[in-house]
């Protein structure tokens, strides 16, 4: 670029100003970083050797006349008065104001969870955490000495037979359904307990959010139309998701569900274990058997239910890699939410 | 379950790919975890759900794969080898219990050659992490992968008398199994014995002593089914696993157990020479086939798609199961026995679903029903948790199960009521917590030490205790509060310690704002202070004492807590709020400022105000206080503004001033206040 070209930009530029903005804007486009300014420094070493210190001695002058002229010109618009003369104050100051406090993140990914969901037409129940071993399991067609148990390892109290800490939340579908005829369009989150060994992605306590919906004529497909739309809310309307066939012995047909890989768009990465989808929640239309311990009559009603682990989601939605973080509740974490 | 390409191809004319393959069966429910090419093979390893026995084989997913891809599957039916009964006496074989074993065989082969195995079935074994041993418990191995069904050789001249029962152990009975280790037994667990002792624990391991060792000439070859349970809490309790117990516990097929034994024979013969002498099967000889009529209609009304006649038929067909049209729109499905999974209608559609594929299933929308008469909190207690934040408090989640330890540490009595957890993974998972303060003490401890100056922090959960024969488990709220709140005022920063008061205020700000509109804080002794809402106790504030301080290590700093019973609390929200019209007269206020001793209360003060104060008087309350500087110790400086006012016209200083005399003189007189 040629110098005498900015030089008489600069000197056209410089004969408008009114305002302390206006010398701000007129400072970055010539001063800042990415200013003409440095564009004309930038453009020495593809000069001839010759030419450089001239150039070089040119530019630093250019420089110097317009750091010069902001300097005065600033002092001269500050004197004239203004709000921050008038108010005794510079505006680079802290403004006053008394600290929040946060909500935790798990309290946050469950409130939004929930809203999308009540924006549907569910209604929020909670249950006891200290569940009984039917509500748990054999209500939820689990049952006794079965390797399907296996995949809900469970805390027992001592001196209460039959009592244990909920390994998920599904025994709210139980409780609910029990209690409430249908329709039935529920949405569950709470605390629940599996003895796992504590490490960066195992705890022996985690959030869960449970949903389910029962009525005359609940289908496959509107489970996939329901979920598709809350992982479009929650992650994004470009999120791809996926149904996977799996087990649970409470739904039929089951399924996993995956979605497209948050970190790497489905290109794959280490978060996603290079196969470009996350496995976030099972679902399933609710098994014959639930509906007949619960009294349904199952051939007049149809539902589905799904599940999801809330750690996980708001490790995937923050970027959190350690789910310990979440319990140790050190206020420099706290405060970033 | 780890299964290779080529060992498919035994089964299936495989054009597909395996990288191609293994999106297919991941696809269907068969999820797998990797795929790895070795040694000109590609080996898959699948994770296989539970209810999926039969998943558990080559066979098994070869079928899988028929079904996905269309390729048609090659079964060969084994052949019953014809028997040389001479030269060997026949083997005696009974079953004390059918329920415990349903089913048992035995084969015997004489004159067997025990070597190493054939390179490609040692080569088979490896690809899917088998160790080889020799060649017949190889082909042992081999066929339990192939078929599913696990299978067990004995050496028939280590068993005492040539006779195998199948019966439960006697209490305090050992055995040594193949893996070198002694196990003492009881009648929980089904063994194998010989005349005298165990030989195996059945279906989850063999015996050291009858296993086929180099020097084994004849063999007794048991294919059975076990009770599934019986092995499971087998193999709990000797906290044993095995590929054999695997299976077992989640449930073999007789079909496979006739043909795996047959199958194995086969192989014997081929390997290890040796003459088939003798066979036994006791018990069951049907294969079960269930039949399940399944209404296409049925299959559209649960899955929200319509799929054709012809590709339900197909898809079950390819999946082993035989299909005929009943009545009119009804298909009987007759189930194989290597399904017993299949039960109802509804484990039809999943089948067809899963073959047919989820994806091609639409997405819509139900037209959700609201539930009739449900409330929760959940929106009251959000509220809650909103204004605390809002007055700086910052929202912890701990875990709700605790150690003694931590219990006692915080000053907390424990001896009755606790709820224990009986199968705790570590001493920090004891007991459920009877309280939400000796959390947050942790947690406030932990951010002292990490240099925080400042501690303001909630938690809203479950608290819990024994009673007789039930668990109480109810909702709390607690705060801790700790440290110096520095912040900018427009005159400079202030640093305001942290006391009493401002606990309370946060409190107050709290019920003020869910509209409880009485309550109190009753002092009960040097470190408690009750929180009584609605004549009822409902939580307490607390100043903790220097022994909890020392036992977390907080020095020269004070702590206060509160825990409120979130039930009670909630009892006493007035959703009932109704507005008070605004004055609209001026009122007069006057101020009173004083300087009292530090016992003389605030409340008697304002009463006596109040009391003289009537009929005019509005509101009387303290607005500002002071110590230190001017004023001496053990007293107070008080400024208490009084405001006067009439509803229905201005009030005039005459109509006042008697009124506000007489309370200070009343102050003056009563408490022997000067007033300044």
């Amino acid at each position: 670029m040629d110098i005498n070209l900015v030089q008489e930009k600069i000197e056209n530029d410089l004969a408008g100003i009114a305002s302390l903005q206006a010398l701000e804007e007129v400072r970055v486009k010539y001063l800042g970083r990415k200013g003409l300014i440095a564009e004309l420094t930038g453009s020495i070493p593809a000069l001839p050797v010759e030419q450089r210190v001239a150039f070089g001695k040119e530019v630093n002058a250019l420089k110097n006349k317009l750091l010069n002229f902001i300097g005065e010109k600033g002092k001269a618009l500050k004197a004239k008065g203004g709000i921050l003369k008038k108010n005794n104050l510079d505006i680079g100051m802290p403004g006053i104001a008394r600290e929040l406090g946060s909500i935790h993140p798990i309290t946050r990914i469950i409130d939004e969870i929930c809203t999308i969901f009540n924006r549907m037409g569910f209604s929020v129940v909670q249950g006891p955490e200290v569940e009984t071993e039917y509500n748990n399991f054999t209500g939820l067609n689990i049952p006794l000495e079965h390797p399907s148990r296996d995949a809900f390892d469970t805390f027992y109290l001592k001196n209460y037979s039959k009592l244990l800490l909920r390994s998920h939340t599904s025994p709210v579908q139980v409780r609910a359904m029990k209690a409430h005829k249908p329709p039935l369009a529920i949405i569950v989150p709470g605390r629940v307990y599996r003895p796992d060994a504590v490490d960066a992605s195992h705890l022996f306590m985690f959030h869960q959010i449970e949903g389910f919906l029962v009525d005359t004529n609940i289908r496959f497909s509107d489970l996939k139309g329901i979920l598709g739309l809350f992982a479009k809310n929650v992650f994004g309307q470009d999120i791809k998701m996926r149904f996977r066939p799996h087990f649970f012995p409470f739904t039929e047909p089951s399924a996993e569900v995956d979605i497209s890989c948050i970190i790497c768009k489905g290109k794959g990465c280490s978060v996603c274990g290079r196969k470009g989808w996350l496995e976030i929640l099972g679902c399933g239309m609710i098994h014959p058997n639930v509906f007949k311990q619960v009294g349904y009559d199952a051939k007049k009603y149809t539902g589905f239910a799904f599940g999801m682990g809330i750690e996980r989601i708001a490790m995937l939605k923050y970027g959190i890699n350690d789910i310990r973080l979440f319990f140790e509740n050190d206020l420099r974490f706290l405060k970033q939410f | 379950m780890k299964v290779t390409y080529n060992w498919l191809k035994d089964f299936l004319n495989l054009k597909i790919p395996p990288v191609e393959l293994a999106e297919k069966l991941t696809m269907a429910g068969l999820e797998v975890v990797s795929l790895e090419g070795i040694a000109g093979d590609f080996v898959f390893e699948i994770e296989i759900t539970s209810n999926r026995p039969d998943w558990l084989s080559v066979l098994g997913i070869a079928r899988e794969v028929s079904a996905l891809t269309g390729a048609e599957l090659k079964i060969i039916n084994p052949k019953e080898p014809k028997l040389k009964t001479r030269g060997l006496s026949p083997i005696k074989i009974s079953v004390l219990d059918k329920k415990d074993c349903p089913f048992y065989s035995g084969r015997v082969i004489s004159d067997i050659k025990v070597g190493p195995s054939p390179e490609w079935l040692k080569n088979r074994l490896e690809l899917l992490g088998c160790r080889s041993v020799n060649n017949i418990v190889d082909i042992t191995n081999y066929i339990l992968f192939e078929s599913g069904q696990p299978l067990h050789a004995f050496d028939l001249d280590k068993l005492s008398m040539r006779q195998v029962c199948v019966r439960r152990a006697k209490l305090n009975e050992k055995i040594i199994t193949i893996d070198g280790q002694q196990r003492s037994l009881d009648p929980e667990i089904l063994v194998i014995a010989d005349k005298d002792k165990p030989v195996a624990i059945a279906g989850i391991m063999g015996g050291a002593e009858t296993e086929v060792t180099a020097g084994t000439r004849n063999i007794l070859l048991e294919s059975a089914v076990f009770n599934p349970i019986l092995v499971r809490r087998g193999r709990q309790k000797l906290g044993l696993q095995s590929e054999s117990a695997y299976r077992f516990e989640r449930g073999v097929s007789l079909g496979a157990a006739l043909s795996a034994s047959l199958s194995a024979t086969g192989l014997i013969l081929k390997s290890a020479s040796g003459k088939p002498c003798g066979y036994k099967g006791l018990g069951i000889s049907k294969l079960t086939n269930p039949v399940i009529n399944l209404d296409p209609a049925y299959l559209s009304r649960v899955l929200g798609t319509v799929i054709p006649i012809l590709k339900i038929k197909q898809i079950l067909s390819k999946l082993g199961l035989q299909v005929k049209a009943k009545a009119k729109n009804i298909l009987a499905v007759k189930v194989p026995d290597f399904r017993p999974d299949l039960k109802l209608p509804v484990d039809l559609v999943e089948e067809i679903a899963r073959i047919y594929g989820y994806e091609k299933i639409p997405q819509t929308l139900p037209a959700v029903r609201p539930s009739e008469g449900i409330f929760d909190e959940k929106e009251v207690v959000s509220g809650i948790k909103n204004t605390l934040c809002s007055l700086g408090l910052h929202e912890v989640i701990t875990y709700s199960l605790v150690d003694r330890a931590l219990l006692a540490k915080s000053g907390i009595k424990t001896s009755a009521g606790l709820v224990e957890i009986s199968n705790p993974l570590s001493c920090e998972q004891e007991v459920l917590r009877p309280t939400l303060i000796a959390s947050l003490i942790r947690c406030l401890a932990y951010n002292l030490d990490q240099q925080q100056e400042y501690v303001s922090i909630f938690e809203i959960a479950n608290v819990f205790s024994g009673q007789d024969n039930s668990v109480q488990e109810e909702p709390a709220l607690a705060i801790a509060l700790c440290g110096a709140n520095s912040f900018l005022t427009g005159q400079g920063l202030i640093k305001d310690s942290i006391c009493l008061l401002h606990l309370k205020g946060i409190l107050e700000a709290l019920f003020n704002k869910l509209g409880v509109n009485s309550f109190d804080f009753l002092p009960q002794d040097e470190n408690k202070i009750n929180i009584i809402i609605g004549q009822k106790q409902a939580g307490f504030m607390l100043d903790l004492s220097p022994q909890v301080l020392g036992s977390f290590d907080i020095k020269n700093r004070q702590v206060f807590l509160a825990q409120i019973n979130l039930k009670e609390l909630l009892n006493c929200i007035n959703s009932g709020k109704k507005f008070l019209s605004i004055p609209r007269y001026p009122a007069i206020t006057r101020d009173i400022s004083f300087v009292i001793k530090d016992d003389l209360a605030v409340k008697d003060l304002l009463m006596a105000i109040e009391e003289k104060g009537a009929p005019l008087l509005r509101a009387a309350k303290v607005v500002d206080y002071y110590q230190g500087k001017q004023i001496p110790d053990g007293f107070k400086g008080l400024t208490i503004s009084c405001v006067y006012r009439l509803d229905g016209r201005t009030l005039t200083e005459e109509e006042v001033v008697p009124l506000h005399n007489a309370a200070c003189s009343l102050l003056e007189e009563r408490f022997g206040i000067k007033l300044r």
